[in-house]
């Protein structure tokens, strides 16, 4: 049992570190990011692609800021004459395609069938307490990466980022640099994202496709929406709100006797739910963006 | 070339309507409706459900059709119109949460389970020396009425002069009494309902499962976007340019391009096609292709 919730606890924060980067995005930036869990491809096929070739996790984690850093600008591209739905639309498509190369490029990716034994960053002898150390890992990578969003957002930079959310083109017009912006906010949301597929890979060993359906970008989406939309600490309670009661749904269906298409169902009702809930009666979330208090 | 004009005329049947009813339901509510894709799916289901009660084909169909639209007409008033005072892109993940909910519904209530409306099978029609079932050609005259309908609705009769004078300027025609409400209803139950014979024509050739509606959603949204996002006529030009990509690159030897004697692209690999159209498109066509003006979208 203390295994399962220290499973738990490590997704929960590998997802709270990319739920940070999409708010940096969304919940600042006002960039509606449909296609996140590319960020977080990048990583976890970085990590993947070093072990298949027989490089170590350094190589590893070189290969995934380098993918990550060419989407991230691709997609700040794309930003530069797109309104928000339509950027939306754009993101999403180019994480469909690239989930298509890493189904189908058999010979590099391994196809549907994936990546598998890329071996425990920590190898400790015994595979629980290389668990923990990957955990805390986690753990100081996630609290890093909110200490360094928090400055980011507090700073001048931070300002201009709500700048170009609110009144993109007041923000032109005080002579703010908009494609600059939108291609520094990406970079900076990126790397914790591929950090993040990075650490993930290491943990669960295997690495394909199907980690990277458009959908899991939404379970992201739902844990911004749910914590708050502009507010880092929210997303981190997002990320953990949504990951306990995934957890709790299997034992849902045990409990109450239901078929096996009811997980399925009910992580869809989740997200679905959560969304449009929160959206409706509660759109600032759990914990609402401050408003104010930041000199830059 | 017979095959291939012909798969491509069953592709555009496919994409066509869901992206017109796309582009409509965007004339007048000003944000990308992904819960469309989900009417495109409940809409077959309930036709299969109706049919299964014992209904006609036909009547089952219709009768699927009011129920979408009704469906649509409902979550716009209760949940997108709401969500829309915060900003297109918070209606756009509305949407897709909506859907969601729609993929939940159908997976506790059918299952995940593929399957099939009772057609009796008979030999395929001789078309210009070209198999086509009887199923394949009835969806193509689906769409083909569907579109004549439309476009006599739209410019034929008054409530049509109405939505287009609302989607062009809605204060102007709010100030010369149109019923803005009404219009925007009218419109959001057609999208509804051609969404859902959108994916009956699809369902009648093949199989009906929970994942149709994902599958269409890129397909359509390029081809929406193409024919410019409020031009329901232009999406079917966008469908016509999606499906010929596809075909062409399912199709196509490219092996004397580079020398060689066979180079097929990989099957997988088709439906990456429309993907690749749609960025592009949005890279340098965002507001269609028959569009020139430079603004911000």
């Amino acid at each position: 049992m203390s295994e399962f919730a220290l499973h738990v606890a490590t997704i929960a924060a590998l997802y709270a570190m990319l739920a940070l980067s999409l708010n940096l995005q969304a919940g600042f930036a006002g960039l509606i990011n449909f296609g996140q869990i590319a960020l977080f491809g990048c990583g976890t096929y970085g990590a993947a692609l070093a072990f298949s070739h027989a490089l170590g996790p350094l190589a590893g984690f070189a290969l995934g800021l380098v993918l990550v850093v060419l989407v991230a600008l691709l997609f700040a591209r794309l930003g530069r004459n797109l309104g928000a739905d339509y950027w939306g639309i754009a993101t999403l498509s180019i994480g469909e395609i690239l989930r298509t190369i890493a189904t189908n490029e058999i010979d590099i990716t391994g196809g549907a069938q994936g990546i598998g034994g890329i071996p425990a960053l920590f190898d400790t002898g015994s595979p629980l307490s290389g668990r923990l150390i990957l955990f805390a890992v986690v753990l100081a990578a996630l609290i890093a990466t909110w200490f360094a969003f928090r400055r980011l957002t507090q700073s001048k930079f931070g300002l201009s980022l709500r700048l170009l959310r609110e009144e993109p083109q007041l923000a032109a017009a005080f002579g703010y640099d908009l494609d600059g912006l939108r291609r520094r906010i990406m970079l900076a949301a990126a790397l914790p994202a591929a950090l993040s597929g990075f650490l993930f890979a290491h943990y669960l060993t295997f690495v394909g496709p199907d980690q990277l359906f458009a959908s899991e970008t939404f379970v992201i989406w739902t844990m911004v929406v749910v914590g708050g939309l502009g507010s880092h600490a929210g997303a981190v309670i997002g990320a953990i709100v949504v990951q306990c009661l995934f957890a709790l749904v299997p034992f849902a269906k045990d409990a109450f006797g239901l078929p096996s298409e009811f997980v399925a169902a009910m992580r869809l009702v989740l997200i679905g739910g959560g969304l449009i809930g929160f959206l409706l009666l509660r759109p600032q979330g759990l914990i609402p963006e401050r408003i104010g208090g930041v000199r830059g | 070339m017979i095959p291939i004009i012909i798969d491509i005329v069953l592709r555009t049947g496919d994409i066509a309507l869901a992206a017109v009813a796309l582009s409509a339901g965007y004339s007048l509510v000003k944000f990308p409706n992904i819960a469309l894709m989900q009417y495109a799916t409940v809409g077959p289901f309930l036709a299969y459900l109706f049919a299964s009660w014992g209904a006609p084909l036909v009547a089952a169909a219709l009768a699927a059709c009011i129920a979408v639209g009704l469906i649509a007409v409902l979550l716009n008033i209760t949940v997108f119109d709401r969500l829309l005072k915060s900003g297109s892109a918070i209606a756009m993940i509305g949407s897709l949460a909506a859907g969601m909910l729609f993929t939940a519904a159908l997976l506790v209530t059918a299952g995940p389970d593929s399957r099939h409306f009772d057609f009796p099978v008979e030999a395929p029609l001789n078309v210009f020396g070209s198999p086509v079932t009887g199923p394949q050609l009835l969806a193509v005259a689906i769409s083909l009425a569907a579109f004549v309908l439309l476009a006599a609705l739209l410019f034929l009769t008054d409530i049509g002069r109405c939505m287009r004078a609302t989607a062009t300027n809605p204060d102007l025609a709010r100030a010369t009494g149109i019923d803005a409400r009404l219009v925007v209803r009218v419109i959001i139950f057609l999208s509804g309902v051609l969404a859902a014979l959108g994916g009956i024509g699809i369902a009648v050739k093949g199989e009906l499962n929970i994942l149709m509606g994902q599958d269409l959603m890129l397909p359509v949204f390029a081809a929406a976007i193409l024919g410019g996002l409020g031009n329901p006529m232009g999406a079917i030009f966008g469908a016509l340019v999606i499906a010929t990509a596809e075909t062409l690159a399912a199709t196509l030897n490219f092996g004397p391009l580079i020398g060689k004697a066979f180079l097929f692209i990989p099957a997988n690999y088709i439906t990456a096609a429309s993907f690749l159209i749609l960025v592009l498109a949005l890279l340098f066509r965002p507001h269609g292709l028959f569009v020139n003006e430079v603004k911000r979208v």
